[in-house]
């Protein structure tokens, strides 16, 4: 008698190749999970002291809706297109709105300082200037907009068509006009409220913070300050679409009124506001644009307005007071867009420039969208607004990294990946900086203001085993000479970075690299902007002009740069002329592959595409010296 | 027992033998053949090309032979390697009055009757099936529209199905070998007026498993090792063509008209010998460094390899960039693979690495996914998730490298369907020149999104995984204009209430402009739906009928083969779909009732007719097929003569040159049919290590010949394995068994050999060391799925218990499996061995 192997228990279990569909999947609803998992593989060590996993917060993935039949066609080789999905992404939102100081930390830069390399002028400019700090916070931190005249004026600004209503009681915001518990809208599957809904949002502390996430079909709000933070306060199941990405309103949010915007795989987008549970659908079955949205934002300091990225290349504006109409590109009404006249009907260089299909000074604003911006047929991955609200950094599946003007509508630079797509962008609370990820599982770091293509490549970030998801930089820890940001990937790892302007040599051949400026200034690899081709005095003299204007410095000066160097050649920048940063650390922190990932001033959040949510907390004397610091 | 188990193979591995056998009846109608997927993309194609660019040939599957067509696929459509196959050997000077230099011997099937049982691709029906697992319903997958066997089948009917069945050699002046077969299929798929099609490469096939013994069985084959193979042999074949041409130049030029050629007169032997083996060289040939330092007295010594390819171990999560890196990473040669270091003279650690130091232009990066496991005794499927870009550039290059950015794009991917390395199937992904992504599998060609060649990581349920990848050399500017050219709408994803809106245009794209059809293959959805739906309407007509009447054509659930949608996509395509037969539908309607009762009878007496005539021509055939061979043999056989005697001088000259493998090669090549010379394969790279000296190709790679190592490793255990395989009676699994243990020891021979001065038997292990941690990341991730939470787990638990059945008799139906575990026994003490043999 043979004795027989154990039958192979692996491969994973999976529908046989061409097998007819079996049993539907048995998948019920469940509960989200808090779990307290301790060790020493749920801590990593950095520079500043020890991480440490406070929770797994597991959100349960929504079965598929009933009419939502399972994945029937089990052959590999099908050749159905795939519904868009993204991971669990979050939103995390203080309401409160009392300005938090921002964490200047020019004088306590003792960890991680390169300091003997530093340049002098900087030095000198940090100490001239001790309200020059990273400012904008990310998306957690509170920007007081209320607070301060951005130099760049509000988008829209200039077409009083686009002025918001007026309104009797500013503290009385708009709603949206459809009842979410009470709708029967197909769109919606079931929407569930905590039970103690009312009374949770009382108790909760005023500083707590909220968090918003999608997973697959479904979205959560939650009370991240509430004990019972594994019970949302609301879930809502859509029917077929799933939620891709979503954005919250910084401006008007209030404990009586949240703008939480959602775009879907169907292309549609839904307009929430969770404290009365209202919603409006925009974009209603893709009158305006039938591709899924990839990510969505609320521009910056703009009540109504937002900016949603569709997977065929499109930017779209929508306003979200607005009714949908169709949408048909428009010419050009006085080529300020920078669109040839009858460009929708030739090809477009999409490299030199993008396409406005309709422009924000479009006279006709009766009805969304507000603007259309091509910007290239492949997939917009991700984009981010600079923190000096002029700026948009866009990157796409084509590997290109595009920076706009939009509010001039205009393209500025270009820059490409070293190979393969770019999937993720954040900019440095300066703005000087965009770091962005990509398929090349490389980090790379840019400086806009240095010009087209690949003179603004700052360095390259090795240190990933598969390709980025998330980049954010982390605010509490950068300040004018140093900055942190962290990145996660589809290796399951979390690398944290830190770079300097002084730190970054160039391997051997830095010298090939043409620039104006880099003799006037020893010793320093990036300059701030602002000395674009000039000498170092003017770079000086820029730097005071800096030092002036509000924290968040405007990079105005940007367009002027590279306006005149439109039409360069572009290139990538080989390996052996580019500076390599490793990460300061890299670890594997979940099981699955990230998706996201956030900084807090007490943690760094992480989210995976199974939906874990990892709170790591910061080294604790670095938290107490934060709290210090934030209360005085 | 043993009839038991003999029993369960049959079930298991030949569902082949019983669709032979059971002649299947059909009882409907074929509907009539509509414009294919591929035919819409080719529609306004405009003139044919000549460089072979434009063709979409579907390769007939003789059995588990979609190992060799999907490799062949990946092969022509390289427009590098398909060029210079067909220029080679070059046309001698002054030849063209002999008329067009070359005619390959093509038959032209007749088309196949669509209830035509007596085709020889019936068995291929269930060698893609052959991971079917159990049928679960009468129907025959073939018959089922939508499902891959159905468009195999109307691949076939449609045809023309170009039959390379013969010996054709002679004009090339070589004789009949690897190359000469994959060359008559290049140049038959060229100078076909066809664009599409399937072709028959059953004659390169025959050459093949002459020459590879291993191959000589209908079991599932390892791609990777048949396309490594393929290369050497091809490139054994040039050289030695090369060789004896520039003997025969020395020689005088009587011997020369002696050939059977008679092509090549003493003049023009200068320009057959020009251009030599180089070619094949600069397509694949890498040249690796490995850099040992010795730890003890600090010495570094460098070794240069070349490589065709680079067998990288994986990671989980991971991506392609990442296992290539730590291909590269440094190894510790410690503890048993203590290096020989030459300046302290004796075993020392040392501190190793491999660099790049010469790209090639085609990267053929293989994936291991299959690993040898103790604990099952077979070699195990990983199903890693390995993400692969659209570009690449390697990281891994030594500071002299040559261009070391170079930039590389991705233009086939070989797919492994299957739970593990004994059976399965293979498919190619690959882009053409401009009619954007292809999918090929076996007879069948469809145009792909672009987005579906990135579905293959491995961590999508179905068991796909991409095994090969080839990558080729562009250039940064080449792929930005590539990618503005680039498509729109990749996503289009609608709502169903926005699907009327969407039908209003083209269905099928015949009517968009050609630019967008360059750049961007419609979604093939629709077409399959359209197809599916009027096959609906003809084999079912009450349904169909039904859903005309209820005046619902568009009502997605009519779309009967289970293509369910399960997504609002999947809904509007049905919807979309469904629209454009409707009018079909509505005339068969009317039609069908009355007709269908006549037709049936009708129908039955066709067949009978066409059956008796099918036979009778067949017949016919098979004897003229015979007499053409009858006459070829007699012809070649004359022809061997000469080119024995000249081949016994070229050996005596080699002798006296001291190189002795030279002349082994010879024997080896001209070696006909040696069915029972069981060193042909082993002789043919000895052989070619030994010639290649001069092109400084030393060793094959370790890594890229891991399955020659896997032999050197395990080479007493198979010798153990062999007797214990001797007991397992089971006919021809035993024969093949040992076959493999033959090859595996034979093959063995010349990486001891060649690599003999380096060492490389020390360092063999250490890689093996290197392998041995992925046997972690396996685990943890078995592990990961137990650990997933709530529903998901309990999914995946339900699954687990489904997987068992089919698992456990996937067991019994192969013998190996069995033998397998016997050898284990000693496997265990040693690491665990990676390996890409298939046996």
């Amino acid at each position: 008698m043979i004795v027989l192997p154990p039958p192979p228990r692996y491969p994973p279990p999976s529908a046989q190749y061409g097998l007819p569909p079996g049993s539907p999947l048995p998948m019920i609803e469940t509960n989200n999970v808090l779990t307290n998992p301790s060790g020493p593989e749920y801590q990593f060590l950095v520079g500043e002291g020890l991480y440490v996993l406070k929770e797994d917060l597991h959100l349960a993935t929504p079965p598929p809706h009933p009419s939502e039949a399972p994945v029937l066609n089990p052959n590999p080789l099908a050749t159905t297109p795939q519904p868009a999905t993204a991971g669990t992404k979050l939103t995390l939102l203080n309401l409160d709105v009392t300005p938090l100081a921002p964490p200047v930390r020019t004088g306590s830069r003792s960890e991680g300082t390169q300091g003997s390399a530093q340049d002098p002028a900087d030095e000198a400019q940090s100490s001239t200037d001790p309200r020059e700090s990273s400012s904008d916070a990310g998306r957690i931190s509170s920007v007081d907009v209320a607070g301060f005249k951005p130099a760049a004026p509000a988008f829209g600004e200039s077409n009083a068509l686009l002025a918001p209503a007026p309104q009797k009681d500013a503290n009385k915001r708009r709603k949206p006009k459809n009842n979410l518990t009470k709708s029967n809208s197909s769109f919606i599957s079931r929407v569930i409220h905590h039970d103690s809904f009312t009374k949770r949002l009382q108790d909760r502390p005023r500083d707590g913070l909220f968090a918003f996430a999608n997973i697959s079909r479904g979205f959560q709000w939650l009370d991240l300050s509430s004990p019972s933070k594994a019970e949302y306060l609301t879930k809502i199941l859509f029917t077929k679409a799933h939620c891709l990405c979503h954005d919250v309103n910084r401006v008007t949010r209030s404990s009586t009124h949240i703008d939480v915007v959602m775009g879907f795989s169907t292309g549609e987008i839904l307009w929430w506001e969770p404290v009365t549970q209202r919603y409006m659908r925009l974009n209603k079955n893709g009158t305006i644009n039938a591709t899924p949205v990839s990510h969505i934002e609320w521009i910056p300091g703009s009540e109504n307005l937002f900016l949603a990225a569709h997977m065929d290349g499109t930017l779209v504006v929508y306003d979200k007071e607005k009714e949908d109409a169709p949408f048909a590109p428009e010419a050009p009404s006085d080529g300020k867009g920078g669109g040839k006249p009858g460009a929708d009907a030739g090809r477009i260089n999409y490299s030199s420039q993008i396409h406005v299909q309709k422009s924000v000074h479009s006279k006709n604003q009766k009805a969304n969208p507000v603007a259309v911006w091509k910007l290239s047929n492949h997939r917009i991955n991700a984009f981010a607004f600079s923190p000096d609200n002029r700026h948009l950094a866009v990157v796409s599946e084509d590997g290109t990294l595009r920076i706009l003007d939009y509010l001039d509508e205009e393209l500025l630079n270009i820059h490409y990946s070293y190979y393969g797509g770019f999937t993720c962008v954040c900019w440095s609370p300066d703005g000087k900086y965009v770091v962005t990820g990509g398929q090349d599982d490389l980090i790379s770091i840019w400086c806009p203001a240095e010009g087209p293509g690949a003179s603004a490549l700052i360095a390259r970030g090795q240190g990933h085993h598969s390709w980025v998801t998330s980049v954010a930089f982390d605010p509490w820890r950068c300040d004018e000479h140093s900055y942190r940001f962290g990145s996660v990937g589809e290796d399951r790892r979390i690398c944290l970075w830190d770079f300097s302007v002084g730190m970054l040599h160039r391997p051997r051949a830095s010298s090939v690299r043409q620039r104006g400026s880099v003799s006037s200034r020893p010793g320093t690899v990036v300059l701030p902007p602002g000395t674009n081709g000039v000498g170092g005095a003017a770079a000086a003299a820029a730097d005071a002009a800096d030092a002036l204007s509000s924290r968040l410095r405007s990079d105005s000066d940007l367009s002027l740069a590279t306006k005149e160097t439109k039409g360069l050649p572009y290139s990538v920048a080989p390996r052996a002329t580019t500076a390599t940063l490793p990460p300061v650390l890299s670890k594997i922190v979940d099981d699955d592959v990230l998706c996201w990932l956030g900084f807090t001033p007490d943690a760094i959040l992480t989210s995976c595409k199974n939906g874990h949510i990892r709170t790591w907390t910061r080294p604790t004397e670095l938290a107490s010296q934060l709290e210090g610091e934030t209360s005085g | 027992m043993s009839g038991f188990l003999q029993k369960l193979k049959g079930a298991g591995s030949g569902a082949a033998k019983t669709d032979g056998t059971v002649p299947a009846k059909s009882k409907k109608d074929e509907p009539p053949s509509e414009l294919t997927p591929v035919e819409k993309l080719l529609y306004n194609a405009g003139p044919i090309r000549e460089d072979g660019s434009d063709k979409f040939f579907g390769l007939e599957n003789f059995g588990n032979t979609c190992y060799c067509n999907s490799i062949v696929q990946a092969l022509y459509h390289s427009n590098y390697f398909r060029e210079n196959v067909v220029k080679y050997p070059p046309p001698p000077r002054g030849v063209a009055a002999n008329g067009p230099e070359r005619k390959v011997n093509v038959t032209v099937r007749p088309p196949q009757l669509p209830n035509g049982n007596a085709s020889p691709n019936k068995s291929r029906q269930s060698a893609s099936g052959g991971q079917l697992g159990p049928s679960m319903t009468a129907v025959r997958p073939e018959d089922k529209p939508g499902t891959p066997e159905y468009k195999k089948k109307q691949a076939m009917i449609k045809g023309p199905v170009l039959e390379l069945s013969q010996e054709s050699a002679g004009p090339y002046g070589m004789e009949e070998c690897t190359f000469t077969g994959l060359r008559d299929i290049f140049t038959t798929l060229i100078e076909s007026q066809s664009r599409t099609g399937v072709l028959s490469p059953q004659r390169f096939l025959d050459i093949f498993k002459r020459n590879n013994e291993s191959f000589r069985n209908s079991m599932h084959q390892d791609a990777h090792e048949f396309y490594n193979i393929v290369l050497n042999d091809v490139i054994a074949n040039i050289e030695t063509n090369t060789k004896r041409i520039e003997e025969l130049a020395e020689k005088s030029p009587n011997g020369a008209t002696s050939q059977a050629t008679s092509s090549a007169p003493s003049k023009t032997d200068v320009v057959y010998g020009v251009p030599g083996t180089g070619w094949v060289h600069d397509i694949f040939e890498g040249v690796l460094t490995s850099e040992t330092r010795c730890l003890t007295c600090e010495t570094a010594s460098k070794r240069d390899e070349t490589f065709l390819d680079l067998s990288i171990d994986l990671e989980e999560h991971s991506s392609v960039t990442s296992c290539l890196q730590s291909f590269s990473a440094e190894e510790m040669l410690c503890e048993k693979n203590k290096f020989h270091c030459d300046h302290c003279g004796g075993l020392q650690e040392a501190e190793k690495r491999m660099k790049l130091k010469k790209l090639p232009k085609i990267l053929a990066l293989h994936l291991k996914r299959f690993k040898y496991t103790e604990d099952y005794s077979r070699l195990q499927k990983l199903f890693h998730r390995v993400v692969y870009p659209y570009h690449l550039r390697l990281f891994n290059t030594t500071d002299d490298a040559e261009d070391p950015d170079r930039m590389y794009e991705l233009y086939a991917v070989v797919v492994h369907i299957g739970g593990n390395a004994y059976h399965g199937h293979y498919v190619a992904v690959i882009k053409t020149k401009d009619r954007g992504w292809l999918l090929f599998d076996d007879e069948m060609v469809e145009p792909v999104d672009k987005t579906f060649v990135q579905n293959f990581f491995g961590d999508k349920p179905g068991m796909a995984c991409a095994y090969v990848l080839f990558y080729q050399e562009t250039t940064f500017e080449k792929v930005r204009e590539e990618l503005e050219n680039e498509g729109v709408d990749e996503f289009q994803i609608a709502d169903e209430t926005t699907a009327p809106a969407t039908t209003s245009e083209p269905v099928n794209g015949i009517t968009t402009p050609l630019s967008r059809l360059n750049t961007q293959p419609l979604p093939p959805v629709d077409e399959n739906e359209a197809l599916v739906a009027l096959d609906h309407t003809k084999s079912a007509p009450v349904d169909g009928d039904a859903a005309v009447l209820n005046g619902k054509p568009t009502k997605p659930d009519a779309a009967p083969n289970g293509h369910a949608p399960s997504t609002p996509t999947a809904l509007t395509e049905a919807d979309r779909a469904a629209q454009s037969p409707t009018k079909t539908k509505a005339e068969l309607a009317k039609e069908k009732k009355e007709l269908k009762a006549r037709e049936k009878a009708e129908e039955k007496a066709r067949k009978a007719a066409e059956k008796e005539q099918a036979r009778l021509a067949a017949k016919e055939r098979q004897e003229s097929l015979q007499r053409a061979r009858d006459a070829v043999r007699l012809e070649r056989e004359q022809m061997q003569q000469a080119i024995e005697e000249s081949k016994k001088t070229a050996a005596e000259e080699e002798k006296r040159n001291k190189r002795e493998l030279a002349a082994a090669t010879d024997t080896a090549t001209s070696s006909e049919a040696g069915v029972g010379d069981e060193h042909a394969p082993r002789n043919g790279f000895l052989g070619l290590a030994g010639r290649s000296k001069t092109v400084s190709r030393k060793t094959m790679t370790r890594k890229s010949f891991a399955f020659l190592h896997l032999g050197g490793n395990r080479e007493e255990e198979k010798d153990k394995g062999k007797d214990k395989a001797a007991v397992e009676s089971t006919g021809e699994k035993t024969d093949l068994s040992e076959m493999s243990d033959d090859k595996a020891d034979g093959d063995a021979t010349p990486a001891a050999e060649t690599g003999a001065p380096t060492t490389p038997q020390k360092q063999q292990p250490n890689g093996n060391s290197k392998h041995g941690h992925h046997l972690l990341p396996f685990l943890s991730s078995v592990q990961r799925s137990d650990t997933a939470p709530g529903a998901l787990q309990q999914h995946d638990k339900e699954k687990d218990k489904d997987k068992d059945k089919p698992a456990l008799k996937e067991r019994f139906t192969f013998g190996r499996g069995l033998v397998r575990k016997k050898s284990s026994k000693f496997l265990k003490t040693s690491p665990t061995t990676p390996t890409t043999t298939q046996s």
